[in-house]
């Protein structure tokens, strides 16, 4: 029986090592290597978003190394990402984003998923005075810790709320009312009070306003006040597996509203693929699409991102992939800059950043805040994802209002 | 706060059919603590695989996912009987911890080799019924949340009936009042653990083919479940199918009533409160005898 439990101990060993490097960037040996970490989530609540952060950052270093490396100094470094697993738990991610530095001697660092990891991992680089890059962390707070080392590249978290508004209170008939619910982890719980101010301020009338725990495993009662509230507008802002609830479950117990408006799943391919016809109508705040005019000299425009993406993994990126790929990017062009590795004067590059990316353009304010991007609003319209704002950017019109659930059959 | 009758009674509705579906869950890490003595945590991995075969089986080969759970448990039941034959058995007179170690050490492999399989993409099994519910008045009732009620409880039927009508049931139950004694009496008891083991894991299997019809899955979502099984029983009292039923909708009931008055963040605050004033008057739980010490 010794032996059983020996052998049953040695198996969870061997998973957890096993889960814990879950990958990194082949590299030839000989070349300059530039080392750089990356705690993003492969378990955990957050993985699928993970996942797409990872292949965003996979998709820039591929095509950093194809081109030759980053030059810097007369030299060429070939992008070397270390990976770990931060479980979707803040503090896995800070033990990790330690190990990166002290152990795996990283150069440089690009942001977990999800803004309570980034704020773990921030006080870290900061410590170590080491920039980091923050693709998926887009909570007002990141940023008003007085950190001089980070880097977010996304719209702050109050536009997720914001673009979605504007457009509603922009269609015909005008909406009145909006319910608001959130998940209530730091970035969902800005969103959401970024929603509320916003309706006070622009003549909505906030009917339902509360907070989930995170990943909820029923939201039936909240479902429910809502419906009897009969808002014209619900605002919903958590993350995919919620957003999947919310939507099953207001079908379910017939929750009519005009304009279903999400701030993370729906431009995820998971939404549509889990939802089927359910998933119709609705609205969604996105940091990119593949519809936005922006272009670089290394990716070239939205569409080829969109398109050497789909090559890649075979499916559309959507906006956490880009804005991965594109933080990889704003790094690289921060080091060619700088000219060194040395991470103080690769810092002042990324202060003094002002560059226009396919992704949009980064420049970021004394608090390492990009504010130069706006964001778009997404819906869905037979099964995909097209953008419908800013109308003047936007390739397809919004639909709405959204139709009953009983006249959808 | 939000108040009113027609509010009231849709979360009576909410609450019982997501007590149901709870029952469900922890029947079989009832059985498995109360007559194995055993705190399964892969329960839940047996939850999430069952809901991903349901997934497979429809969205491979169009198996309608209510007819597929019959399928689903032989297939647990399959999978489970030679885990606890072959690997638990040999260390169930060991402590306590270790078993507990055993079944984390599953749970981490099962999970992780479902993350490696399957990828970490949030799936859910949608119907052409998925999206229907019937107007009762001022209530609705989602279809398919009554259909898995109405499982749920036949389930916790059958399995009350299988314990306490079979020879099956008697030996089982036998093996768990006096071990030695059913030894004795010529019960094989290696054979009826696994047996035991493999129900256990079929009733887990049929929990997560129903809320594969109602929930997002993903290979992570076990914990959650595990979780529930635990406070199912510690609410109902162990090993006990009455008790994991009561315990499923007071649970239910408890958080959908919070969600509703004081709002969906406090339903797990008001739960865990209600728990620890049970364990602290009734420790066994509300059904539960209290339990003969087995060193």
């Amino acid at each position: 029986m010794k032996r059983t439990a020996r052998f049953s101990a040695a198996a969870a060993v061997i998973t957890i090592a096993g889960i814990l490097v879950w990958g990194a960037v082949g590299v030839s040996l000989g070349d300059d290597l530039l080392k750089i970490g990356a705690p993003v989530a492969a378990t955990g609540p957050t993985a699928r978003e993970g996942v797409l952060t990872k292949q965003g950052y996979d998709l820039w270093a591929e095509t950093v190394n194809t081109r030759g490396g980053i030059k810097a100094g007369g030299k060429a470094y070939k992008v070397q990402i270390v990976y770990y697993d931060d479980q979707s738990k803040p503090q896995t991610s800070a033990e990790l984003t330690e190990r990166l530095i002290s152990q795996d001697r990283v150069s440089f660092l690009l942001g977990p998923y999800g803004s309570p990891a980034t704020f773990a991992d921030e006080a870290i680089a900061e410590k170590h005075k080491m920039p980091i890059v923050i693709t998926e962390g887009a909570a007002d707070q990141l940023f008003q810790q007085g950190y001089k080392y980070n880097f977010g590249i996304t719209s702050p978290a109050s536009d997720y709320a914001a673009v979605m508004l504007k457009l509603a209170v922009a269609l015909k008939p005008k909406p009145e009312t909006v319910a608001i619910i959130s998940a209530d982890d730091l970035f969902s719980i800005e969103v959401g009070n970024a929603a509320k101010s916003w309706a006070d301020h622009n003549g909505l009338r906030v009917v339902y306003f509360q907070k989930y725990p995170v990943g909820a495993a029923d939201l039936s009662a909240a479902l429910t006040s809502i419906r009897s509230q009969r808002p014209d507008v619900l605002i919903s802002s958590g993350h995919l597996e919620d957003s999947l609830l919310v939507m099953k479950q207001a079908q379910t117990l017939d929750v009519n509203v005009k304009f279903y408006g999400f701030t993370v799943g729906p431009t995820t391919p998971d939404f549509v693929k889990a939802l089927g016809p359910a998933a119709e109508y609705v609205f969604a705040s996105s940091q990119w699409s593949a519809d936005v005019t922006y272009r670089d000299g290394i990716f070239g425009s939205a569409k080829d991102y969109n398109k050497l993406f789909q090559l890649r993994y075979g499916f559309e990126p959507d906006y956490h992939a880009a804005q991965a790929t594109a933080g990889g990017l704003a790094l690289q062009l921060a080091i060619e800059k700088a000219g060194t590795l040395d991470p103080q004067k690769v810092r002042d590059a990324l202060a003094g950043l002002d560059v226009m990316t396919f992704y949009g353009p980064i420049r970021f304010n004394a608090h390492g805040l990009n504010l130069s991007k706006p964001m778009v609003t997404m819906q869905i319209q037979h099964g995909r994802l097209v953008t419908v704002w800013p109308f003047d950017v936007a390739p397809a019109k919004p639909i709405y209002p959204a139709p009953a659930w009983s006249a959808r059959r | 706060m939000i108040f009113n009758t027609d509010v009231a009674l849709q979360n009576a509705v909410n609450g019982l059919l997501i007590g149901g579906t709870y029952a469900t869950v922890s029947l079989g890490f009832s059985l498995v603590w109360g007559i194995l003595n055993i705190v399964n945590l892969a329960h839940g991995a047996f939850v999430m695989l069952g809901a991903y075969e349901t997934y497979w089986l429809f969205t491979l080969y169009h198996v309608d996912p209510l007819a597929s759970l019959p399928l689903t448990a032989a297939a647990l039941f399959a999978f489970a009987y030679p885990i606890q034959r072959y690997v638990i058995n040999l260390v169930i007179r060991a402590s306590f911890l270790v078993t507990f170690l055993l079944t984390f050490g599953l749970e981490l492999l099962i999970t992780n080799i479902a993350l490696a399989a399957w990828t970490a993409d949030i799936r859910s099994v949608t119907t052409v019924y998925s999206g229907r519910s019937l107007l009762l008045g001022p209530v609705v009732l989602p279809l398919v949340r009554v259909a898995t009620f109405a499982v749920a409880v036949a389930v916790a039927i059958l399995l009350h009936l299988l314990l306490t009508r079979t020879r099956l049931g008697s030996a089982i139950r036998a093996t768990a009042s006096d071990q030695e004694a059913a030894r004795l009496m010529g019960i094989p008891i290696a054979h009826v653990y696994a047996l035991t083991f493999g129900i256990a894991a079929a009733t887990a299997a049929i929990a997560g083919g129903l809320i594969s019809l109602s929930f997002p899955i993903y290979p992570a979502m076990d914990a959650g479940y595990t979780f529930i099984g635990f406070v199912v029983c510690a609410l109902g009292g162990l090993g006990s199918v009455p008790g994991a039923l009561l315990g499923g909708v007071i649970l239910g009931l408890l958080q959908t009533y919070t969600a509703a008055w004081l709002g969906p963040n406090y339903d797990n605050l008001v739960a865990f409160a209600v728990l620890i004033l049970i364990l602290l008057l009734r420790p066994a739980g509300l059904l539960g005898r209290v339990q003969r010490f087995r060193g």
